[in-house]
C-alpha cells in the first residue's frame, strides 16, 4: 500500500492504494469514479481516457502513483468545471454529444468526449479531418463515429461561441 | 479485469539513484517510462520482474536540445513533442513522421521515445495473456522451449516493432545509456541483437538517457512509411525510413533505408547509397536506381509469420513502401500511409 | 391484449406528431455524457467478492478430476465451485439446453469455464485459479466443420440418435426446405450463375466487457445485476439452474455498454455469481476480461455458401437453390434459430419464385457462435446479392434495375410463406441511385475506383417467442402522478439503441406530457412487466405498440374526465404540448398536470398496462413461423470503394444507406442506428476477422488483434431515412438496428468488381487476396477464380 495525493478534477485526494493498482483503477474502485470506462484492460481501445495536465492519457496504462504531481480531469469533472465558470446546463462538448445522438451505449463516450475536450481547448477550430485523427485512440463499437464527428463540430462552433 | 502482477515501485528522484536502484535488481527490476509496452506486457505475464524503476521523477530527460552539431533529445520525451517538434521535422523528418505514427493518440502522448527504441520484440505467440499462452504450451521467449514461428528454430525471431527504430537508424543516430557504472554512447546500429527474446545489447542497468542525432541541412530529405490495417492504433506490419541528403547540384550524396517488423532486428540495407549516390534529382536514372533500391530491399528483406499479418503479402510490400518513401522523401510529402 | 391494427399507424388525434418524427434527446442521454450512469461493473456493494473463472486450456477434452483443495487454503478465498456444483444444464432456446454454467465432465473449446472462485479481490482470486489441478483426457478436437461433420466421433456433444437410428455425429441442426421445383427452374431458366461464397466468424466486440453482480438475501431473494440484452430469459435460466422459483429471482440490467447479440444469451458468469452469492452469503461480481469476452463471443457463424440463382432473358428471377455449412462452433446457443434464418430471410425484397435452402449446422471445438447483429441472414445474403450482381451483368442489365424488375412488392406473401406488409425498397432504390449518382458514375469511374450496389430486407421481431407460451411477448405498464410525471415499467432492455426513449417519445405523443417527465423504469424483472428481449429487431415494433396500447387506455380515462368537467364530447380533449386543450373551444386549456387530477379524483389511482403480442404469421410448415415478422424492414446500399492495385488495399470511401425502418420516430436514432450497421458491416469486409488458429487458440482475443475500425478507418455514410408507415407498426415504425448492416457487404464486394473486375467471394477480402485476384485476373483466368 502507498498514499497517493492526487489532484482530481481540482480536488486534492488521499488515496490509499497498492503499487500495482492502475489509475483506472484506483479512480474506479478506491475513488468510486466510475464514469471513466474499461473496455480492454490494456491500452487497445479508449474507454479509459483521461485528461492529464489537458492531454488525453489512458488511464489503464498508467500506475496510481504516477498520476501524482499532474491535474487529472475525469469526465465527472467536466460539468462542474463547466458550472464553476458560470455555464449553465451541460459542459458543451457533453451538450453537443447528447443532442447530436453521439450518446448510444455511451460507454466509449467518457473517454471519447475528453480526447474531444483536450482537442478543442488546443484547436477551437478542428476540420472533420482534425477530429477523426483526434478521435482515432476512441473505439466506438455503437455510431460508427458519424453522430460523434458531427458532436465534436458542434462543439465547436460553441466553444467559439463561449470564447 | 486484467490485473498487473503485484511488484515494488521505485520513483528513484535521480539519475543515481535509479542507477544504483537498477544495479541492485538487476534482471528482476524493470525500466518504467511512458509504460505503454512495460505496463501491457507485464499483465501478460511476459516478464518475472519483482522491481518497476519509475523513471517519472527523473529530473532532466525530457526535451530537446542543441549541442553543437547534434540534436539531443532526452529519453523520457513524449512521442507527441517529438512528432511536433520543428527542429526534428526540419532535422529529422523521418523520425518526426514515425513518431506521428506509433500508436494512437494516447499512447503518443504517453510514450517516450526512449521507450519506443527499447520497446520489447512482437510475436503473436507472446503478446498474449498467460492463461492463452499456457494453452499454447508457452515458447521460447517466455516459460517454454519451443518456437511456433521456425519449426524446430531454437532461436526466437520475435520481430522488433518500433516505428522510431529504422528513422533512427538512417539518421545514424547514437544512444547514451547510462548506468552505476558509467556512461556509454554507442550507434544505434550497435544496439540491436538478432535475438527476439532480448533484441538489445543493452543490460540490465542501463539507462537510456540520450538519443543523439546530428543536425542536417535544407539538403536533408527523409520520410517513413508505414503499413497497417488501421489508420490508428496498430503496429506496423511493416515500417521503411529513407534518409536522402543531396549535395548543392541536387545529386544524392547519400542515402539509407532501413526496415522493422521484420525480424529481432530493425534492418539497415547495406549498398542504397552506392545505387543512389551521385544520381540527380528528377533524373530517369534516380527513378530506375529507387527501383533497384526496392528490388534489393526485397530480396534483404523476408517477413516471418511473428507478427499477425500475412507474412507473404507483407514481403510483397517491401519494395512498395521502400519506392513510396523513397519518392515521398524527395518530394516531402512523407509519411506513406494509407489514410 | 392489444390486437393487432389496433393502433394503426397514424397520429393520435389525427393531426400531425407533436414528438414522434422529430428529433429528440435521449432521455439518459446526460447521464451517459456526464458519467453519472451506471452499468454493471460500477455497481460496489458492502462486503462484495470477486469472482475470477478457470477455463479450459484444451479444445476438446474430458475431466478426469478437479482439485480445489490447495485454492481453497489461500487466504482471502471465500469459495469455489465447479461443475458439480451447478449441474443443471440450459441454453437459450429451450430445445437444445447443451450448456453447463461450469463444465460438465467435458470442456468443448479453448476457454470454456471450468470453475469459479469467489476471493476478496481479483488478485486473490487470479492466484487461487493457479492452484486449482484438472486433470484433462484430451479428445480429438475439430476446427474445420467439414472434418466434424465428415467425422462422428469423438462427438462434440452427446445427442439423442436420429429418428432412424443413425448417429447425429456433429450436426447441431440440419434444415431442408424447398418451396416449388427449384431443378425445373433452373433447368428452363436462360441464365444461371452458381459459385462457392464463404463468410468468415466475427464477433460483437461491444466496448463493455460482460460483468455480472450476484446478491442473495437472508430471506432467500436472488438479485443478479447483468450486462445482458434478456433479462427475461436469464431470470428463466438461473431459476432453473438453481432451483429457485422464478419469483425469486430479480434480474436488472443497468446501463449496457453494447450488445449487438453478444449479450443475449445467458452466460456463465451470471449463474456463478449467483451461486457463488448463495454460498458465502455475500455480494459477488464477476467482470470478464477482454480476452473473456472473446470466448463468450455468440458472434455472427462463419458459413460456406453454394448458390445457383436462375433468371430469364428479362431479369426475372426464376429460382435460387442454397446450400449452407454452418461452423457453430461448440455450442448451440441460438443455432436452430440460426439455422432457419440462414435460409428464411433471403426471400425478399426481390421475388424469387421458386427456393430451396439446405443448412447445416455443425458443433467445431471453437467459441460457441451464435446471433450477431443481422443474425444468420448477413451471410446468406452477401452471396445472393453478389448473385445478382452477376446476373445483372450476364443479362446486360443495370443491377439497380434488376432489383427493380423483381421486386416483390407490398401486402403479399414470399414463397416461403412470410407476409409481407408495407415495403419501401423501390424507394430505398431510387434514394441510393440518385444520391449516389449512380447513372452517371456506375461503370464509368476511373480504374480502381468503383461503385456498387445490394438490397436486403429484416425482421422487425418474430412470432416465435423462443419458449412456447401464449402470453404477449411485450407488456407496458404506465403509473401516473398528480405532479404530471408519468412512469413507464418496461421489460425492454435498452442497449444503446434508446428503446427506453422510445417508450419515452410515445407517452409524450400520446399522453401530452413533457419528455422531461416521464422517466423510464427498464428492464428490472422484480418491477416490470415482461419483454422478451433486446433481439431479432423486435423491440420498437413491439415496445413501442405495447406502449401506445396503455398510453390509449390512460388517455381515454384522462380525457373523458376533462370532457366531464368541460361538459365537453370526449372526442373533443386533446393532450399534447404539456396541455389538455377543447377542440370545440378554444378558452378551454389546462396543464396535463391537472388533467391527470382531474381524472384520479374520477377515476382513482392513475394507471395502466398494455401489451403486444403478434398476430398468427408464417408458413403451415415445420419452420414456418422462425422468421415470420410482423412487419419487414427494407435497405438498399450503394458502396464507393477506390482499390489500390499495387497494395491491394480496398477502402470503402462512402456508404449511401437508404433504410425503410417504416417510420423514423426520432430520426436521429434511427440515423445512428443505420450508420452504426453500415459501419459494423463495412468493417466486416476488410478488417475483422474472429479466427481461431491451428492450436484452436483465438488467434488475437483482444481489441488490438481483433481490429474494429477507428474514425479513421470508417467510410463516409449517408443515411437514408424511407418511411414506407407501415399499418401495424407503432404509428408505422419497423425497424433499423440490424436491417442496415446486410447488404453494405456485398454491395462492397460489387464495387470492387466495378473498380477493377475482380469478384470477390471469400471474405475477408484482404489486400493479399485482393492482389491474387488481380494476378488471376491479369494472367487471363475468369474474374473470380482467385481467392
Ligand atoms: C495499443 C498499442 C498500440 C501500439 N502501437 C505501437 C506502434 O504502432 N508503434 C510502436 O512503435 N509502438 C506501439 N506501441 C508501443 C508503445 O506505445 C510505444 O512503443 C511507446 O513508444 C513505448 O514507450 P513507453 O515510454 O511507453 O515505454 P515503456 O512501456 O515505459 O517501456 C518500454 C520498454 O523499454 C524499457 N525502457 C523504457 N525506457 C527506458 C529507458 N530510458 N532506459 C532503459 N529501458 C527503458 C522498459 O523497461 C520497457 O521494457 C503500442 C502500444 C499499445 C498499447
Ligand atoms: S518468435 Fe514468437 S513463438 Fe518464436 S520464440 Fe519468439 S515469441 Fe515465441
Ligand atoms: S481500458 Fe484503457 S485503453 Fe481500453
Ligand atoms: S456509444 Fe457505444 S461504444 Fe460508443
Amino acid at each position: 500500500m502507498r498514499l497517493l495525493e492526487l489532484e482530481i478534477n481540482g480536488d486534492r485526494l488521499h488515496v490509499a492504494a497498492p503499487p500495482h493498482w492502475t489509475l483506472l483503477e484506483v479512480l474506479r474502485y478506491e475513488l468510486g469514479l466510475t464514469g471513466t470506462k474499461q473496455g480492454c484492460d490494456k491500452g487497445d481501445c479508449g474507454a479509459c481516457t483521461v485528461l492529464v495536465d489537458g492531454k488525453p492519457q489512458l488511464s489503464c496504462l498508467m500506475l496510481g502513483s504516477a498520476a501524482q504531481g499532474h491535474a487529472i480531469t475525469t469526465i465527472e469533472g467536466l460539468l462542474p468545471a463547466h458550472r464553476a465558470q458560470g455555464g449553465a446546463g451541460a459542459d458543451p462538448v457533453q451538450d453537443a454529444f447528447d443532442r447530436c445522438g453521439a450518446l448510444q451505449c455511451g460507454f466509449c463516450q467518457p473517454g471519447m468526449m475528453l480526447s474531444a475536450k483536450a482537442l478543442l481547448s488546443e484547436n477551437p477550430t478542428p476540420t472533420s479531418t482534425d477530429i477523426k485523427h483526434a478521435l482515432s485512440g476512441n473505439l466506438c463499437r455503437c455510431t460508427g463515429y458519424t453522430q460523434i464527428l458531427e458532436a465534436a463540430l458542434l462543439a465547436a462552433t460553441k466553444t467559439e461561441e463561449v470564447l | 479485469m486484467l490485473r498487473l502482477p503485484t511488484f515494488q515501485l521505485h520513483e528513484p528522484a535521480s539519475l543515481k539513484e535509479a542507477c544504483a536502484l537498477f544495479a541492485e535488481h538487476g534482471a528482476a527490476a524493470k525500466i518504467l517510462a511512458g509504460g505503454t509496452d512495460l505496463l501491457p506486457n507485464l499483465k501478460h505475464e511476459i516478464y518475472d520482474v519483482d522491481h518497476v524503476i519509475s523513471l517519472a521523477k527523473l529530473p532532466g530527460i525530457t526535451g530537446f536540445e542543441m549541442q553543437g552539431h547534434d540534436l539531443v533529445i532526452g529519453a523520457l520525451t513524449p512521442l507527441a513533442q517529438v512528432a511536433t517538434n520543428p527542429n526534428i521535422q526540419k532535422h529529422a523528418p523521418a523520425l518526426a513522421q514515425a513518431a506521428s505514427l506509433v500508436a494512437g493518440p494516447q499512447h503518443r502522448q504517453m510514450g517516450t521515445l526512449g521507450g519506443n527504441v527499447m520497446l520489447d520484440t512482437r510475436c503473436q505467440w507472446i503478446n498474449q495473456s498467460y492463461f492463452w499462452r499456457e494453452a499454447l504450451g508457452f515458447c521460447l521467449k517466455k516459460d517454454g522451449t519451443v518456437c511456433h514461428v521456425v519449426e524446430g528454430g531454437k532461436k526466437c525471431v520475435a520481430a522488433a516493432s518500433n516505428d522510431t527504430a529504422p528513422a533512427l537508424m538512417t539518421l545514424g543516430a547514437s544512444l547514451t545509456f547510462v548506468s552505476a557504472t558509467g556512461t556509454r554512447e554507442i550507434p544505434i546500429e550497435d544496439l540491436w541483437v538478432a535475438d527476439g527474446i532480448n533484441n538489445k545489447s543493452a543490460r540490465p542497468g542501463e539507462i537510456l538517457t540520450e538519443i543523439r542525432l546530428p543536425l542536417r541541412d535544407h539538403t536533408h530529405h527523409g520520410a517513413y512509411g508505414k503499413l497497417r490495417e488501421r489508420g490508428s492504433i496498430d503496429f506496423p506490419l511493416l515500417g521503411c525510413a529513407v534518409r536522402i541528403d543531396l549535395d548543392d547540384a541536387d545529386c544524392v550524396r547519400d542515402a539509407a533505408v532501413s526496415l522493422v517488423a521484420l525480424q529481432a532486428r530493425p534492418l539497415l540495407i547495406k549498398g542504397v547509397d552506392a545505387l543512389l549516390q551521385g544520381l540527380k534529382l528528377g533524373s530517369t536514372e534516380l527513378d530506375q536506381a529507387i527501383e533497384a533500391v526496392a528490388q534489393l530491399a526485397h530480396k534483404k528483406c523476408k517477413p516471418l509469420d511473428n507478427i499477425p499479418g500475412d507474412k507473404d503479402y507483407r514481403r510483397r510490400m517491401v519494395p512498395v513502401y521502400v519506392r513510396r518513401t523513397l519518392r515521398a522523401a524527395l518530394d516531402g510529402t512523407g509519411p506513406v500511409h494509407h489514410i | 391484449m392489444a390486437a393487432r391494427d389496433q393502433h394503426g399507424s397514424g397520429a393520435p388525434w389525427g393531426a400531425e406528431f407533436k414528438v414522434v418524427g422529430q428529433p429528440h434527446r435521449k432521455i439518459d442521454g446526460l447521464a451517459k455524457a456526464t458519467g453519472s450512469a451506471v452499468y454493471t461493473d460500477d455497481i460496489q456493494l458492502p462486503g462484495m467478492l470477486h469472482a475470477k473463472t478457470l477455463r479450459s486450456p484444451h479444445a476438446h477434452a474430458n475431466i478426469v478430476s478437479i482439485d480445489v483443495t490447495k485454492a481453497l487454503e489461500l487466504e482471502g478465498v471465500h469459495a469455489i465451485i465447479t461443475g458439480t456444483d451447478l449441474p443443471i444444464n440450459y441454453g437459450v432456446i429451450p430445445w437444445t439446453p447443451d450448456e453447463h454454467a461450469l463444465a460438465n465432465g467435458k470442456v468443448r473449446f479453448i476457454g470454456d469455464e471450468v470453475a469459479a472462485v469467489a476471493a476478496i479481490d481479483e488478485d486473490t482470486a487470479n492466484a487461487a485459479l493457479k492452484l486449482i489441478k484438472v486433470e484433462y483426457e484430451v479428445l480429438e478436437a475439430f476446427f474445420d466443420p467439414r472434418e466434424a461433420l465428415a467425422k462422428t466421433e469423438p462427438a462434440i456433444h452427446e445427442q439423442k440418435p436420429l429418428k432412424d437410428g443413425s448417429s447425429r455425429g456433429n450436426v447441431s441442426k440440419h434444415v431442408k426446405l424447398e418451396f416449388g421445383d427449384v431443378d425445373a427452374a433452373l433447368a428452363s431458366s436462360d441464365v444461371v450463375v452458381e459459385h462457392d461464397y464463404s463468410f468468415h466468424g466475427t464477433t460483437h466486440a461491444a466496448i463493455e466487457p460482460h460483468c455480472a453482480v450476484g446478491q442473495y438475501s437472508a430471506d432467500g431473494l436472488l438479485t443478479v445485476h447483468s450486462s445482458t440484452q434478456i433479462t427475461h430469459y436469464v431470470q428463466r435460466a438461473l431459476a432453473r439452474v438453481l432451483e429457485l422459483p422464478e419469483a425469486k429471482v430479480r434480474v436488472i440490467q443497468p446501463f449496457l455498454g453494447g450488445a449487438f447479440g453478444g449479450k443475449s444469451d445467458p452466460f456463465s458468469l451470471e449463474f456463478c455469481v449467483a451461486k457463488l452469492a448463495m454460498i458465502t452469503g455475500r455480494p459477488v461480481k464477476m467482470l470478464w476480461t477482454r480476452e473473456e469476452v472473446f470466448y463468450a463471443h455468440r458472434g455472427r457463424h462463419p458459413m460456406q455458401l453454394t448458390y445457383r440463382t436462375g433468371a430469364n432473358k428479362d431479369g426475372k428471377l426464376t429460382a435460387t437453390d442454397a446450400k449452407i455449412l454452418i461452423d457453430g462452433g461448440s455450442y448451440s446457443s441460438f443455432g436452430l434459430v440460426t439455422t432457419y434464418y440462414s435460409g428464411q430471410l433471403l426471400t425478399g425484397p426481390v421475388d424469387i419464385p421458386t427456393y430451396r435452402f439446405d443448412s447445416t449446422r455443425v458443433f467445431t471445438n471453437k467459441p460457441p457462435c451464435g446471433p450477431k447483429r443481422g443474425h444468420g441472414s448477413v451471410q446468406p445474403r452477401f452471396a445472393f446479392e453478389i448473385q445478382l450482381d452477376e446476373i445483372a451483368e450476364k443479362l446486360n442489365l443495370d443491377p439497380i434495375e434488376l432489383r427493380r424488375r423483381n421486386w416483390q412488392g407490398e401486402q403479399t406473401k414470399t414463397v416461403n410463406g412470410q407476409r409481407i406488409t408495407s415495403n419501401g425498397f423501390m424507394q430505398c432504390l431510387d434514394l441510393v441511385e440518385q444520391q449516389s449518382d449512380w447513372k452517371a458514375r456506375y461503370g464509368k469511374l476511373p480504374d480502381g475506383r468503383g461503385l456498387g450496389v445490394a438490397g436486403s430486407m429484416y425482421i422487425s421481431g418474430t412470432n416465435y417467442p423462443i419458449y412456447p407460451n401464449d402470453m404477449p411477448q411485450a407488456g407496458i405498464q404506465l403509473q401516473v402522478d398528480r405532479s404530471g410525471r408519468v412512469t413507464v415499467f418496461t421489460g425492454g432492455n435498452d442497449i444503446g439503441q434508446g428503446s427506453s426513449s422510445m417508450c419515452a417519445y410515445i407517452v409524450s405523443e400520446e399522453l401530452g406530457v413533457d419528455l422531461g417527465d416521464i422517466r423510464v423504469i427498464a428492464a428490472d424483472t422484480d418491477l416490470c412487466p415482461v419483454d422478451l428481449g433486446a433481439y431479432s429487431s423486435r423491440v420498437t415494433f413491439m415496445v413501442g405498440n405495447a406502449t401506445i396500447d396503455a398510453c390509449r387506455k390512460l388517455r381515454k380515462q384522462i380525457c373523458t374526465a376533462v370532457a366531464e368537467k368541460w361538459e365537453v364530447e370526449v372526442a373533443a380533449v386533446r393532450l399534447g404540448g404539456g396541455l389538455a386543450l377543447c377542440l370545440s373551444d378554444a378558452q378551454k386549456t389546462i396543464p396535463v398536470r391537472e388533467a391527470f387530477q382531474w381524472a384520479e379524483a374520477r377515476f382513482d389511482t392513475l394507471g395502466s398496462t398494455g401489451s403486444y403480442n403478434t398476430p398468427t404469421l408464417g408458413g403451415d410448415y415445420r419452420g414456418g413461423t422462425i422468421g415470420a415478422s410482423p412487419a419487414y424492414s427494407f435497405t438498399a446500399h450503394a458502396a464507393e470503394v477506390t482499390v489500390d492495385r499495387e497494395t491491394g488495399r480496398i477502402t470503402c470511401e462512402k456508404v449511401w444507406c437508404a433504410h425503410d425502418c417504416g417510420r423514423a420516430l426520432n430520426p436521429t436514432l434511427v440515423k445512428g442506428q443505420i450508420e452504426g450497421s453500415v459501419y459494423m458491416g463495412a468493417a466486416e469486409v476488410t478488417m475483422e476477422d474472429h479466427g481461431i488458429n491451428r492450436f484452436g487458440l483465438h488467434s488475437g482475443p483482444s481489441l488490438l488483434d481483433y481490429r474494429i475500425p477507428t474514425s479513421l478507418d470508417t467510410p463516409d455514410i449517408e443515411a437514408l431515412i424511407v418511411e414506407s408507415i407501415d399499418p401495424e407498426g407503432p404509428y408505422g415504425a419497423k425497424e433499423a438496428g440490424e436491417g442496415p448492416l446486410h447488404s453494405v457487404i456485398p454491395a462492397i464486394a460489387n464495387a470492387v468488381y466495378d473498380a477493377v473486375g475482380i469478384r470477390l467471394r471469400h471474405l475477408p477480402f484482404t489486400p493479399g487476396k485482393v492482389l491474387a485476384a488481380l494476378e488471376e485476373k491479369e494472367a487471363g483466368q475468369p474474374a473470380g477464380t482467385a481467392s
